[in-house]
């Protein structure tokens, strides 16, 4: 099992450093559309939602206000950029940091709107996120202390122990908090009930990749066949 | 019927993150009966343990040995390709740490010593571009806190 298995064609490293980032067929084709998404969010616009009243012509119009927009655009932005990032790496501690900015700027995403239901949602969310910052990074810590390096490029040659398993379980389990998939998915829902739809999408776009790419790594650390 | 109700109570944001913390607890519980096995092949090279300290080396148990700019201290990089110049600035020590140091023989174990030198090269050399992500991480939460701090998001009394 190696990289050419799961990901095609290796196509390179860019070192930083003990910090080596890497290119395969599957992981370039992901950062790529990661970036052209982020630029895409970048120039977009903003819809506005009406909510009608049944029986009246009461319709409330919702608009994302300028500074809301902006703070918005910029953290859709910074999310793209980390989603990229996240693709390419091949450290795993890098990862865990990059799937830790992704879910703050999730949060501030929404944080900047301001409607009741979906600032509660975002709260429970932020809860989740700051929970998982744990089984993340001691995920992380135990495949370091069990393997003795990070560097995926690296790991792949280290024989599989339980403790790695272990501490690929925990590293699931914080990826899966950190982007709330299922069962958790709940808060996440309740957050896309509100207008500025490009910058809703980054948020569900980078927690796709992200889970992807998680998988992969899984892959790489346990070596299943 | 039952599966179905576990779903809809799923579907209650203020219950998520109970269930979360749940599911982390046995994970954690259970990972008091995975073996332990570390690696002891890759780790920092150290002196034996108090070998330092019989020496009465001031800087014991953290002296990494080398000159600055001049010969590289003991470190070890996961790929010292590409970092040549590992190790050359371990052992710079500022003036008061040399000043300490020749006054006493616990400069190494004191709260203003710094492991090594004041520069911890596995961080900021060969890994700095960790340095960078966990402060934008920083950043970006100050981002996001002073925004809603300042634009006061949640005005309860209006709506």
């Amino acid at each position: 099992m190696d990289f050419t298995t799961l990901g095609g064609q290796f196509l390179g490293t860019i070192p930083l450093g003990d910090i080596v980032l890497y290119f395969t067929t599957f992981n370039l084709f992901m950062f790529v559309s990661a970036l052209v998404f982020t630029a895409i969010i970048a120039m977009s616009k903003t819809e506005s939602q009406i909510e009608a009243d049944f029986g009246t012509l009461k319709d409330k119009e919702k608009k994302v206000s300028k500074a809301e927009f902006k703070i918005r655009r910029f953290l859709a932005i910074i999310c793209g950029l980390a989603t990229a990032g996240a693709m390419i790496t091949g450290d795993v501690f890098d990862y865990t940091l990059f799937v830790a900015l992704i879910g703050i700027v999730n949060i501030g995403i929404v944080a900047a709107v301001k409607e009741i239901d979906v600032l509660e949602a975002a709260f429970q969310y932020g809860i989740i996120a700051m929970i998982a910052s744990l089984p993340l990074f001691a995920g992380a810590a135990f495949i370091l202390a069990s393997s003795g390096t990070i560097s995926l490029l690296e790991i792949i040659n280290i024989p599989t122990t339980t403790m790695m398993f272990f501490g690929s379980i925990l590293l699931f389990i914080g990826v899966a908090g950190e982007t709330g998939v299922a069962p958790f998915f709940a808060t996440k829902a309740e957050l896309f009930r509100t207008a500025g739809s490009p910058f809703l999408v980054i948020i569900h776009l980078s927690s796709l990749l992200i889970i992807v790419r998680t998988i992969e790594i899984l892959l790489i650390i346990n070596k299943p066949f | 019927m039952r599966l179905g109700r576990i779903w809809n109570k799923l579907a209650t944001p203020k219950r998520i993150p109970r269930v979360f913390s749940v599911i982390l607890a046995i994970v954690l519980l259970a990972g008091f009966i995975v073996p332990l096995t570390y690696n002891d092949q890759q780790l920092y090279p150290r002196p034996a343990p108090q070998l330092q300290i019989s020496e009465q080396d001031p800087l014991a148990p953290y002296d990494r040995g080398g000159v600055p700019l001049k010969e590289p201290g003991i470190v070890k990089a996961q790929y010292p390709q590409y970092a040549p110049m590992e190790g050359m600035v371990t052992g710079y020590l500022s003036p008061i740490a040399i000043l300490v140091g020749n006054t006493t023989l616990y400069f190494g174990t004191s709260i203003y010593s710094s492991p090594g030198g004041l520069i911890d090269e596995i961080l900021y050399y060969s890994r700095g571009f960790d340095t960078v992500l966990e402060s934008t991480i920083l950043m970006m939460a100050f981002v996001i806190a002073s925004w809603v701090a300042l634009h006061f998001t949640m005005r309860r009394r209006e709506d």
